[in-house]
């Protein structure tokens, strides 16, 4: 049973599998930051950092697009994007809190519509995630159910070890396939020590209680206190490895356009907007209290899990401190 | 944007922020005491050591909540703009302003969107913030510090209220953005073009820097119509170009340079730069920059018959 | 998109030919985008028109009420689809028809121009012009030197090409990774 890999051949698995006509996505500098893109070889992977934003884009682009038309001599037609041509991708040093994101999605672009441009890059994409070891106090991911060893989501998951080493557990019959094809990447031994992991302060919270507040408080004051700071933009939505919203839009001309698909956010105030004018979210605490309220009651009610890995982007991004770990502190504060 | 290399050594000593955190409570005490304003525009802490966040108000008992910190790094007169309509401007309302704030303040009056009997400003003698990403708990350092801050020339505050605190000794700090900006002229167009490509990029269009402009209170974004489409909506390179080309536009000749923008950029594109370049080229154009006092009229507002027109064939 | 009504009536088809073989001499004709005032730039190019006057027919013309009206975005807009050069151009100062729109466009694109610059945009692409009614002549040679100069240039890719880009996560897979891809035991 292989269960260890070097750091050096883990950068070699790299170079192979985008020899082999994968995309490899991973965690690589991108100016002074990182940020999860395609790697061109296992040189660029960067370790122990938190990219800024989230790996959901590996599954959710930022921007697709669905389908072209073209009127030609008063004729439209219209082509559907070819999903063969989705590229196989293996996902690679995904930390617990993006890993874990898009077995929480699978549940909404699987619901009443098969979201086929989701599903597919999903099914072509082999997760490998990494544990954590390095956390700030923005990070809060033991507070929400998960923490810097979860496995959930992953179809391998490394461990760090002393001395450069990776202890590998294999969690799907995807993580199997890719270790089986790429055997003599990895070795039998059992590996030294594993590294200390990162340990966030927060301590966990009664999610099932900030629900049923939740339930019962839509018109709270409380939305007003804390919100109505918000600036209404889409920052801590865009980085969220668990937000999924998006928007449509046609651009081009008349004669020749694309449909396309791109994220987008409930603290936009365009986001509810009716064509008539009407915005049944007029204000600002009124669409935060949305983003609660779908991360912790809706998409609870509606699939059982909660839409925050505790990954923390959101409360380190918000240009007016919002903080998403203190709100929920503060609900837990509340009587029911 | 960090100063990686930048010392850490503390700036000012921690009994500054004491005396002004005190002199602003005692202030805001006063006038929501006294019936003057309706309510107060200020800073509070948060959770994360060290952090901070803005806060709005109205009921007395709070005052003691407010606080300045290294982390105050908002501009609040945003809060103030039609943009917010959540936060009701009844009556007067008193604000916490450092000098780069005042600009905007000043700018907006010049806007005739706010009048400067409605409000009641406590200026801050500032000896800067912090720039972004940086962890809320640090000190403020030559490393920490915003890179506005380290070319500000508006430390006091002029024409307010209330003066909270006395500006400390300050250390004279090496001007980056300026220096930056002398590297971006000197390149060749292609290298300019190479620039802003990769930086416009990596936007993600999460309109960040368009929220918390305290002068984008446009109610309808000419770069958020799709009928017609000026500006492509789609996160693409070509509408993140458009889009970022077109901000720089609007706001030429109104920008206060509180870098806002920059600052709360998730993807760290450096805004300012083109805010500062405009409000160079404007200056040398017209005369005129932001200042602490409201203008008759923006340079972009106005003309004067003799203009340059050289580039007119 | 319409040109000069008079220029479509007065040409005939022997300048049509000569236009035409004029044409085939150049490996590349570029597009020109003019933004022109109805008061004084689109008189002025209608006249050169009514009076038999030749000039490239690369240029597009574009009419607004005043170049008050003409909007950055408009320019920024038809480099992206496709412009290799515009001309802005509308009454000389003191000749508006709204007393100052050409007043206040004159500071609009002096500003907008740096910007563009510091963009890294080449402003010889871009050429601002006053052309009264009465200046059929001096249309021409402004529509003419924009269209040599921008030829000379050859043609503006930068927009064009940023038009075709993809942030990575909309990218569709290659041919050729597909192929390896598919190549795997």
């Amino acid at each position: 049973m292989p269960n260890t890999i070097t750091e050096q051949n883990l950068r070699a698995l790299i170079d192979t599998l985008v020899k082999d006509g994968s995309r490899v996505v991973g965690p690589k500098a991108a100016g002074d930051m990182t940020l999860y893109e395609p790697l061109a070889g296992g040189t660029e992977l960067v370790l122990g950092v938190l990219p800024r934003r989230s790996a959901k884009e590996t599954f959710f682009p930022l921007c697709e697009d669905i389908l072209s038309y073209q009127k030609m001599e008063g004729k439209m037609t219209v082509e559907d994007i070819d999903l063969s041509r989705l590229p196989s991708t293996v996902l690679i040093g995904a930390l617990p809190c993006d890993a874990a994101a898009p077995g929480i999605l699978d549940a909404v672009f699987s619901w009443d519509y098969q979201d086929e441009f989701y599903l597919e890059r999903r099914k072509k994409t082999t997760i490998i995630g990494l544990a954590c070891t390095k956390s700030d106090d923005a990070c809060f991911c033991t507070a929400v159910g998960y923490s810097p060893a979860e496995s959930r989501g992953s179809d391998i998951f490394l461990l760090p070890l002393e001395g450069g080493r990776y202890r590998c557990q294999i969690i799907s019959d995807k993580g199997n396939l890719l270790v089986e094809r790429y055997k003599s990447f990895f070795t039998d031994e059992e590996g030294g020590n594993a590294l200390p992991l990162s340990q966030p302060s927060m301590e966990k919270l009664d999610l099932q209680k900030i629900r049923e507040w939740l339930e019962n408080n839509f018109e709270s004051d409380f939305w007003k206190e804390i919100a109505e700071r918000c600036v209404g933009c889409g920052a801590c939505a865009f980085i969220c490895p668990a937000c999924h919203c998006f928007d449509i839009n046609d651009e081009g001309s008349e004669g020749k356009g694309v449909r396309r698909k791109h994220w987008d956010a409930c603290g936009f105030s365009k986001f509810t907007n009716h064509a008539s004018g009407h915005n049944p979210r007029d204000v600002q605490p009124q669409r935060y209290r949305n983003r609660i309220m779908h991360k912790f009651k809706y998409y609870d009610d509606k699939f059982g899990q909660t839409l925050c890995t505790g990954c923390g982007r959101c409360v380190r991004a918000c240009p007016v401190g919002i903080d998403i770990a203190a709100v929920l502190q503060e609900i837990m504060k509340y009587e029911l | 944007m960090n100063n990686t290399k930048e010392n850490t050594t503390p700036l000012v000593d921690n009994s500054y922020y004491e005396a002004v955190t005190t002199a602003i409570r005692s202030e805001a005490r006063r006038v929501m005491e006294s019936g003057e304003v309706s309510a107060v525009i200020g800073y509070k802490s948060g959770r994360r050591k060290g952090s901070a966040q803005p806060v709005i108000i109205s009921d007395v008992s709070r005052i003691d909540e407010l606080v300045f910190a290294p982390t105050c790094t908002n501009n609040l007169s945003l809060y103030l703009t039609k943009a917010k309509k959540e936060v009701s401007k009844k009556g007067k309302i008193a604000i916490v302003a450092k000098g780069c704030d005042l600009k905007a303040l000043a700018g907006l009056m010049s806007e005739s969107q706010l009048k400067r009997e409605n409000l009641h400003l406590i200026g801050i003698s500032c000896a800067g913030v912090h720039g972004s990403n940086v962890k809320p708990s640090e000190a403020l350092s030559a490393a920490t510090i915003a890179r506005k801050c380290r070319e500000c020339t508006v430390h006091v505050p002029e024409g307010v209220d209330c003066i909270a605190g006395t500006l400390p000794q300050l250390e004279q700090l090496s001007a980056l953005e300026s220096a930056e900006l002398e590297r971006l002229e000197a390149m060749s167009p292609a290298g300019r073009w190479a620039f802003w490509k990769e930086q416009f990029s990596r936007c993600i269009r999460c309109m960040a820097c368009r929220q918390v402009c305290p002068f984008c209170y446009c109610e309808q974004c000419l770069c958020d119509r799709n009928r017609p489409q000026g500006v492509e909506t789609t996160p693409r390179p070509a509408g993140n170009m458009g889009w970022h080309i077109v901000r720089a536009m609007h706001l030429a000749g109104r920008c206060a340079g509180c870098a806002e923008c920059e600052r709360s950029c998730p993807m760290d594109i450096p805004l300012n730069l083109l805010n500062r370049k405009m409000a160079n080229e404007l200056k040398e154009l017209y005369g005129q920059e932001a200042g602490m006092q409201p203008q008759e009229k923006g340079p972009l507002a106005t003309y004067k018959e003799d203009d340059d027109e050289s580039f007119i064939k | 998109m319409i040109g000069p009504i008079g220029l479509i009536r007065r040409i005939g088809p022997i300048k049509e030919m000569i236009m035409h073989a004029e044409k085939l001499k150049h490996d590349f004709e570029p597009k020109l985008v003019a933004f022109v005032c109805t008061w004084c730039t689109y008189a002025g190019a209608d006249l050169a028109g009514t009076s038999r006057m030749q000039y490239p027919s690369n240029v597009r013309v574009l009419k607004f009420p005043c170049t008050g009206r003409i909007d950055p975005v408009f320019i920024l807009r038809a480099f992206q689809k496709g412009a290799d050069g515009i001309l802005v151009s509308g009454c000389h100062p003191g000749d508006c028809h709204y007393m100052a729109g050409n007043f206040h466009a004159r500071r609009r694109f002096a500003t907008f121009r740096k910007l563009l610059e510091f963009i890294g945009v080449d402003l010889e692409r871009l050429q601002f012009s006053w052309v009264s009614a009465a200046e059929g002549g001096k249309w021409v040679e402004v529509v003419t030197e924009l269209t040599e100069r921008v030829r000379s240039m050859g043609p503006m890719h930068e927009f064009k090409e940023l038009e075709l880009e993809e942030c990575w996560s909309g990218k569709l897979d290659t041919a050729e990774l597909k192929e390896a891809y598919e190549a795997i035991p």
